[in-house]
């Protein structure tokens, strides 16, 4: 009988994803009236059309969490994502830091309407163990990061409404209101802000289940890969409540590297580094 | 990890250019530096390669350990304190699809000279492809998914003398070939030798009070160099992990034979491994809150009955308890061995209650409570383990191990006053 390590996932592209997408409202308003919740849908979807076809990445990733006081403790870790088409994505991640779970992997298949499945890999027991994926609200490894900010996202997992067009730090955006539809949620609502020519998000709102403003997440450095996925290299996480914030920061991109379906499952896992 | 640092110093490459400070007016040296040179060069760069693609972890750790009461053997001392260090040193090969992994594991015990041991707990080249692996070496396995104990999981010989709440393991000498495809995994097994059980010595503690002796007896005229064959299935359905395994050659637990030496209190426990047959099965349901588990082994030997053994049970969690982002999980499992009394292992109606905390705090605090309870004979064994991460790289754990109500068990009867409280601190790298 030996102690587990906290449950964790993780997927990279979902990090942005989550934050939920935009679209375009082209901008001259439509000849029929449409309702906010209609126009909300279609930035989801269009946000959602605009990332398809990535085809593949891996990455590597830096948590710096901060603590109220400022002291910093860091996470890292590598990832390779697989995209399918018609359900959620395959994913792997293997952390670096903190030493002691050097080595330590997960294998994630996430679903658009059922629950993800998901095995941890435990080098020194050489073992591999399924966990339960309903753990959403948690925290992943001790950041101010949930494990639904950073799983795959779906545009099915939520209900949309649009608010309004806002200039954000001289930046045109969509303002869309998000909720989620899937269960044990730790939110009521997320406010995206999400740049209304790319439609990326640049800034999103969190409201704990007392509707209260949890969290807020800023999303820079953009960059464009094989001209035409965005993706962030910094993340930005506040906790309004407890003062503690948490950086994410995306290193050596790539996509398209070639991964396929025998990547992604247990032996694999045990392989990964 | 890359250590291309290291290589600075360790490479005779480097040491070549050290010549470069020879006095020229010295022709004959400076013609056997050159020499030197050249012959160095070629050597340092396979050298370089390997080293600089060299991959490791690892860790030391310091063990403290006092005992609640005086013991029952010559072995009383009430501190005990040992030093262990382990490292995972892992080359890839120049193809991408192989590598080597040896991870040597040293300890040293205050008291207990089986404690100090060295063991390679790996030491593979493995090769793989899209849809087969290839290992040889000594290997680790690891089958079965229940959280008590694992009857399935027959691969490995227990490195007992570790102790009683961790499952370290032998190196296994193994050749292994596995397939895998959409439907799942076979793995083959081929053992060619057999390691023999850890056990405490007689200067050591936590221990029975009879003591083990170190000379071991087998059923096999091969003895350790007995060849034994496993196979395995497994496969993911949905919620379903499901594993079949078979095994056949020499039990990993061995019979423990009282040897009587020239007085009657002069005895000792002799372990004696016999020949088995054994066919296995594990699953796991994951259902949200729910982990349901169960393994299941039919064993079949000629000096021992013919004799099944199970362990059923559950994980349930509670994940953010008092809104915190604290969780809790319960466990519960039952252990079964249909010969009852007659059992050669301890588990033989036995039931496990533990409680997992983890407070998924950024220093990944974490305990869990159990309890082993004999429903024959209502002795208890309880443990508590509790760890919490220190900056990046250290890692302390405290553990607490008692046997209580033993009076009707003679086996954990023997143990009665070897209660401990043990704190470690573990440096990672």
């Amino acid at each position: 009988m030996g102690l587990n390590m906290p449950i964790f996932n993780d997927q990279r592209r979902k990090l942005l994803t989550l934050l939920l997408a935009a679209p375009a409202l082209f901008a001259i308003a439509p000849a029929y009236a449409q309702s906010a919740e209609e126009k909300g849908l279609e930035i989801a979807k269009e946000m959602d059309r605009r990332n398809e076809g990535f085809v593949d990445t891996t990455s590597n990733m830096k948590m710096i969490l901060r603590n109220r006081a400022g002291k910093e403790s860091l996470r890292e870790m590598r990832s390779m994502v697989l995209e399918v088409q018609g359900d959620g994505d395959k994913s792997l991640t293997v952390f670096n830091q903190p030493k002691d779970v050097k080595g330590t992997a997960s294998l994630t298949f996430s679903h658009a309407t059922t629950a993800d499945e998901q095995w941890l890999y435990l080098p020194a027991l050489k073992r591999v163990k399924r966990i339960s994926s309903k753990n959403k609200s948690g925290p992943f490894m001790g950041s101010e990061f949930a494990f639904e900010d950073i799983s795959s996202q779906e545009v099915d997992k939520y209900t949309y409404k649009f608010l309004r067009e806002e200039d954000l730090d001289g930046r045109a955006t969509f303002v869309i209101e998000s909720v989620p539809t899937y269960s044990n949620s730790g939110y009521t609502r997320l406010i995206n802000w999400v740049d209304k020519n790319e439609y990326y998000p640049v800034k999103t709102e969190f409201y704990d289940r007392k509707n209260s403003l949890l969290k807020t997440l800023e999303q820079k450095g953009y960059q464009q890969y094989l001209g035409k996925y965005w993706r962030a290299s910094e993340m930005f996480m506040q906790n309004q409540q407890t003062g503690k914030s948490t950086t994410l920061l995306w290193e050596d991109f790539k996509f398209q590297t070639g991964l396929s379906e025998k990547d992604f499952n247990s032996k694999a896992l045990t392989r990964f580094r | 990890m890359k250590i291309a640092l290291l290589c600075v110093f360790l490479l005779p490459g480097n040491k070549a250019s050290a010549t470069d400070d020879v006095d020229e007016s010295n022709p004959s040296q400076e013609l056997q530096s050159e020499a030197a040179e050249e012959a160095s060069q070629a050597v340092p760069t396979a050298l370089e390669k390997l080293l600089e693609t060299l991959e490791y972890r690892g860790n030391v750790s310091l063990e403290l350990t006092g005992f609640l009461a005086s013991a029952d053997h010559v072995a009383d001392q009430s501190f005990s304190s040992s030093l262990s260090g382990e490292v995972e040193l892992y080359f890839p090969l120049s193809s991408g699809n192989s590598s080597i992994v040896a991870t040597p594991f040293a300890r040293l015990d205050q008291h207990d000279a089986e404690r100090t041991h060295f063991d390679f707990r790996e030491f593979l080249y493995q090769r793989n492809s899209d849809n087969w692996e290839f290992r040889i070496g000594l290997g680790k396995i690891f089958w079965g998914v229940a959280e008590s104990r694992n009857p399935v999981d027959i691969i490995n010989q227990r490195d007992a003398v570790e102790g009683f709440t961790v499952d370290e393991k032998l190196g296994q000498p193994l050749l292994q070939f596995s397939w895998f495809k959409d439907l799942g995994s076979i793995d083959f097994f081929v053992l060619p030798g057999f390691r023999e059980q850890t056990f405490a010595g007689v200067d050591g503690r936590p221990r029975f009070s009879t003591p083990i002796s170190q000379n071991a007896l087998y059923e096999s005229d091969s003895e350790d160099r007995h060849i034994d064959f496993a196979l395995r299935y497994s496969t993911a359905i949905e919620e379903w992990d499901l594993g079949f395994s078979a095994f056949r050659g020499t039990a990993r637990d061995p019979l423990l034979l009282p040897i009587f030496g020239t007085s009657f209190t002069d005895v000792s426990l002799q372990p004696f491994y016999y020949q088995i047959s054994q066919i296995g099965f594990d699953a796991q349901a994951t259902l949200e809150s729910w982990l349901l588990k169960f393994e299941w082994i039919h064993q079949q030997a000629d000096v021992i009955a013919n004799h099944t053994e199970s362990v059923i049970g559950f994980e349930y969690s509670f994940f953010g308890i008092a809104e915190s982002d604290a969780d809790l999980g319960v466990i519960a499992e039952y252990l079964h061995d249909n010969r009852g009394e007659a059992s050669t292992q301890p588990f033989q109606n036995d039931l496990l209650v533990g409680f997992r905390l983890a407070l998924n705090d950024e220093a990944s605090t974490e305990a869990l409570l159990g309890s082993f309870i004999d429903l024959d004979t209502d002795a208890i064994i309880v443990t508590l383990e509790a760890n919490r991460r220190i900056g990046n790289s250290f890692k302390v754990s405290l553990e607490a191990v008692s046997y209580l109500n033993t009076a009707n068990d003679p086996g954990l009867n023997q143990l009665r006053n070897e209660d401990y409280l043990q704190a470690e601190i573990a440096w990672f790298f």
